[in-house]
Order: C-alpha cells, then structure tokens, then sequence
C-alpha cells in the first residue's frame, strides 16, 4: 500500500465521520463545522489525488461557505448565537431511502466507468498546466453552462432570503 | 534549510509585530515589552469557562496560528527561500485566511458566552465586507503575471512595481487586509465587547490566540509586498533583506495607520464595501486586462 492510498483513505473515512458528526449533533453551529471539516477532507482527498487546483478551491470555498451558512442559519432559526439545542434531522425514512439509492448509485459508478488516464495509472498533467487547462475550459466550451450556474446560484440565494424574512408592516411597526 | 529561515523570520517578525503593536498603542517603544507580557501570559492560570464546547475553544486559537503559518509558506523571500512555490500559490494565500474566519468563529463561539459569540459572529459579518476585496485585486494580480505563482507574480514586476501599474487594486488590498487582521479601525471582533473574541481565553491559550494574529498580520503584509511592491527586488541589497526592509515597513503601516481613525461598524464596513469596493476592484480587473492587452509593461 503507497502513502497515497493511506492518504486517501485517511481523508475519506474523515469525511465520512465528520458527515457522520454533522446528523449526530444538536447544534447547529457545530453541524455547520462539522460540514465544512467534511468538505475540506473532501478537498485534502482532491490534493492527494495530485488535483491542487481543485483542492485548493475546495478548501477555501467551504471555509466560507459553510461559515455563511452557519450564520444564516443562526439568524433565521429561533435560536439566538445558535447556543441552544435542536434536532438535526428530519424526514428519517424518506433520507434513508435517498442515502441507500445514493450509496448504491456511487457504488455502480465506480464499478462502471471508464477511468481512463487515472484507470490505468497514466501520467498526471503537472499542477500549472492543469490550471492552464482548466482555465481554457472554463473560458471555453464550459462558459456558458458556468456564467448560467453561477447567475442561477446568485438569483435563489436572493429570492431565499426575501421569502425568509418578514417585511416591516406599514404604518412604523416592526414585522416580527 | 528554507523551512528553519522562514520560521526564524517568522518569530522575529511575530515580535516585530508585538513591540510595533505596543509603540502604537502605548506611544513609547519598548523591546521588551511582548517578551515580558509572554512570561505573564504563560505563568498565569489557564482558566477553562463552564460549560464550554472544549474541542472549539482548545482548536480555536491553534487553527489561527496555522492559518498563519499555511498563508506565510508560499511567501518568498527570495527566489528560493520559500518553503512552497505552489503552482496555486496566490489561490492558496487566500484560502490559508480563509481559515482565519473559521478559527475566530470556533474561539468565540466555543467559550459559551455571549461576548466571545457576538464578537465572531461580528467577524463573521467583517468577513463578507473584505472577502471579495481580497479575492478580486489578487486576481488583477494573477492577470498580469499570466500565473497563480507567487514567486512567478514577483517576477512579473521587474519593470514597474504593481503599486504604480494597479494603485486602485493596491489601495482595496490594504483595506481588506486590515479587515483580516481586525486591526484599526476595524478591530469590532476585539476592540469594544470586553475583549471580544479574547474575552474568556486567558493563560496559555490566550498567548497561542494573539500569536496567531502577528503571524496573520506578518502574512498580510509579506501579501501586500509580494503582490504589490515588488517583493525581493531592489538595487544594491541582497533579495531577502529587501523582503525583510519592505514587510517590516507595511507591518509598521499597517499597524499605525488605523490608530488615527474612528472604529467603524461592520455594517458600514459592509455597505461601503458592496457599493462602493467591489464596483471599484471590477473596473481595476477590466482596467488591467486593457493595460496587459494593449501597452505591454
């Protein structure tokens, strides 16, 4: 076994445990953390696998992510500075059900597809020519479908927090 | 070899930062003043507040000191004394002091108590004022060297340093800069509150907590030097005493500049920010990117 498969699989059953964390929880602030713990072993993963990159993006987006996450939860759940306790999982049996097909989905993939270069153990572009490439195809064939989802992203995160929040009423009073 | 020379730069800077630190505040130098403040720190007892989340408050301090020292490893001094040329090293800076954000939500959130938590969730609030204007003038930055590395990004201002090619780029870098470090006039996470974020830490692990700000400040200011003042280069001396010369210099700025301001709040922080920093950093990427099509420097 080379370091880099115990790497990988130190960084995946981390990810899985913290995932674990996340449901096994009651607050929220530590949920969030939890996640984005998960999130990073998740990008620890993509810099094992020789994906600096990626792994670097994943690493600094979940850090923010999730902390915003967190304080939106905070303000909008009756919970003030997110110090109290709740439940962290709802809807247990449609979950388990979408966790099993999940599960056996991912597995059926990794059975399946074609892993090409990585497959047959093949050589890795070199870390600066992967940013090269992955800059021409985000400029390139990938454009539009990243400016669409990008715009997509921008527009619900707004229409959430307009629907979350309570407009003042007319007349001075504050909404509640 | 490199790896004991930056950390050796490390702790000397991290003191610099100290004694600058306590001339600003104080207005009198003393060089002995953070070693003996250290000494009370460390003798002192380490109290632990009732009913605290021990996993936030014990990690909260350590993960800011390695935010620091991960941001610091792609800095160079020189042109080999780095401790890692990454091929995403500017990418890598930032999400180094990403985790500033999450060190300072653990300590405060951790203590259980309502200072420390209002003072991250605060810092929390700081951070989506500064972020973007982190983001975007490294990525004017980036555009003009035609690369993510940081040693490369220094080569790239052989001719004109970035100060004179971007000055709008340099002057929101610095404003989001002191918003990383919380230092005047942006210093809500510590400054009213009773402490803050610092509020319940106290001993040791309010000594590993303030360290880890030095290092985070003596790794903006290695920032602001790499990407804007032409890190190593220089006539005359050799490349890392122009380094050392050039961050102890934006430290010292840095440091001093804030004092003669009022706090402000982060919700003004925040909308001066939106409308009036990101609508800036965007013209200064467009403004780049016709200079580097048009009038190759």
């Amino acid at each position: 076994m080379t370091a880099s498969v115990f790497f990988l699989a130190f960084f995946g059953i981390a990810a899985v445990w913290f995932g674990i964390v996340v449901f096994r929880t009651h607050s929220m602030v530590r949920s969030a953390l939890a996640l984005l713990f998960a999130q990073t072993a998740i990008g620890a993963m993509f810099l094992v696998m020789q994906a600096e990159f990626l792994g670097v993006l994943q690493i600094m987006m979940m850090a923010t992510e999730m902390s915003v996450m967190a304080i939106f939860m905070v303000m909008f759940m009756m919970d003030p500075g997110g110090l109290g306790a709740m439940e962290m999982t709802h809807q247990k049996r449609l979950s388990v059900w979408a966790g099993a097909i999940g599960l056996v989905g991912a597995a059926a993939i990794v059975g399946l597809a074609d892993w090409g270069l990585a497959g047959s153990g093949g050589q890795v572009p070199s870390a600066g020519r992967q940013v090269e490439l992955l800059g021409l195809e985000l400029l390139g064939r990938s454009m539009f479908v990243f400016e669409s989802a990008g715009l997509t992203i921008l527009t619900a995160m707004v229409a959430a927090t307009m629907v979350a929040i309570t407009p003042p009423l007319k007349g001075g009073k504050n909404g509640t | 070899m490199n790896i004991a020379l930056i950390l050796l730069f490390v702790a000397i800077g991290a003191y610099a930062v100290a004694v600058l630190e306590g001339w600003s505040t104080y207005g009198r130098l003393s060089l002995s003043r953070p070693a003996v403040a250290a000494i009370a720190l460390l003798g002192r007892e380490s109290l632990l507040a009732r009913k605290s989340d021990r996993l936030f408050f014990e990690v909260g301090p350590v993960l800011l000191l390695i935010a620091g020292l991960l941001a610091i490893a792609v800095i160079p001094l020189a042109p080999d004394l780095i401790i890692t040329d990454l091929a995403t090293g500017a990418l890598f800076l930032n999400a180094a002091l990403a985790y500033v954000l999450v060190a300072l939500i653990m300590a405060g959130w951790g203590p259980d108590g309502a200072y420390g938590m209002i003072a991250g969730w605060r810092f929390l609030g700081q951070f989506i004022a500064y972020a973007m204007l982190i983001v975007m003038p490294i990525t004017a930055v980036a555009m003009r060297a035609e690369s993510l590395i940081s040693t490369q990004i220094v080569i790239s201002q052989v001719e004109m340093w970035n100060i004179v090619y971007q000055p709008l780029g340099f002057v929101l870098f610095v404003i989001a800069a002191m918003g990383v470090t919380y230092l005047p006039p942006f210093d809500l996470p510590l400054g009213d509150l009773a402490g803050g974020v610092e509020a319940e830490y106290t001993g040791s692990r309010l000594a590993v907590l303030r360290l880890g700000r030095m290092v985070v400040i003596l790794s903006l200011a290695g920032a602001i030097v790499i990407f804007y003042l032409g890190g190593w280069l220089g006539p005359w001396l050799p490349g890392w005493a122009w380094s050392v010369i050039k961050i102890f210099a934006v430290m010292a700025a840095m440091l001093f500049a804030g004092r003669y301001m009022p706090r402000i709040r982060e919700a003004r922080y925040l909308a001066l920010s939106w409308k009036l920093g990101i609508p800036l950093a965007l013209a200064n990427i467009f403004i780049v990117g016709v200079i580097t099509l048009v009038v190759p420097i």
